[in-house]
């Protein structure tokens, strides 16, 4: 019994332990510090307009204003 | 630069659904998605009317504003688009989009709905334009092509518009002098009343 006991962490030792572990996770966390979150950048490339004016486009501006945009 | 927005004459919508048909064509849209839904008030009474309404890609997009994982970006031509592969279909965006535009393939609780789909005015996504790639997750780039969203191309009656906004504006401008009355949200005083001076 008493050997049982010596083995796993005693109950008067599992706090002191416990101690121990969150002094090396604060120690852990005060070397690895987080970096600057980032927002998705798709880059240039594709936030790049892809509309043009086509003679399709002139097309559709012309039958949609028939009557009115006589130019 | 020009900046791409709808506008629907809701004077001229016949809530025929072509463009809702037109966009789930296109795109190959999975059962359950609406990318563009026509909605009718006074279904059937006197004064009925229909709008078709799809993303309206705000400048100042709310979807972006709360999405948690930033997945939006507004392109040079203001068409607000998303990454499905950043997308956690968490549906913030659903719950803060004003016009009901974010559509998920799946019913479901936080993060089991899957990726959120949306609207793309036919500017495909972040993968390489006209890919299968592209295609298979956000459907046809026509914009890359040179041509319009295809529900406004389609539009029988002339209603819905696509374009440069200050093209479209024009047109519709021009149509409300020409025949006298508007759709009832033509200018300031619509939304504000008499309270403003124009």
């Amino acid at each position: 019994m008493h050997d049982r006991q010596q083995k796993a962490i005693s109950r008067r030792n599992f706090f002191r332990a416990l101690g121990g572990a969150s002094t090396a996770a604060v120690a852990a966390a005060a070397t690895l510090r987080p970096g600057e979150a980032q927002a998705y950048d798709p880059g240039k490339d594709e936030t790049k307009a892809r509309y043009r004016e086509t003679d399709h486009v002139k097309a559709f501006y012309r039958v949609n204003g028939y009557q009115t945009l006589k130019k | 630069m020009a900046r791409m927005k709808f506008l629907c004459d809701a004077d001229r919508c016949i809530e025929c659904n072509a463009c809702v048909t037109a966009c789930k064509n296109e795109h190959d849209v999975p059962w359950g998605i609406n990318r563009r839904r026509v909605v009718t008030i006074n279904d059937g009474k006197p004064g009925e009317r229909s709008v078709s309404m799809a993303c309206m890609h705000c400048t100042d997009a709310p979807c972006a504003a709360v999405c948690p994982v930033d997945c939006f970006y507004t392109t040079a031509d203001a068409v607000v688009l998303h990454s499905k592969d950043l997308c956690i279909g968490c549906g913030y965006c659903f719950y803060a989009c004003p016009f009901g535009a974010p559509q998920y393939p799946r019913v479901g609780n936080f993060g089991s709905r899957g990726k959120m789909d949306k609207c793309t005015f036919c500017a495909g996504g972040p993968e390489q334009d006209s890919t299968e790639v592209e295609y298979a997750k956000y459907g046809a780039n026509r914009l890359a092509e040179g041509k319009l969203p295809l529900c406004a191309e389609m539009c029988s009656t002339k209603s819905l518009l696509a374009g440069d906004g200050e093209i479209i504006a024009a047109i519709y401008k021009e149509r409300v002098i020409q025949r006298g009355y508007g759709s009832g949200a033509w200018g300031w005083q619509t939304a504000y009343r008499e309270t403003i001076t124009v």
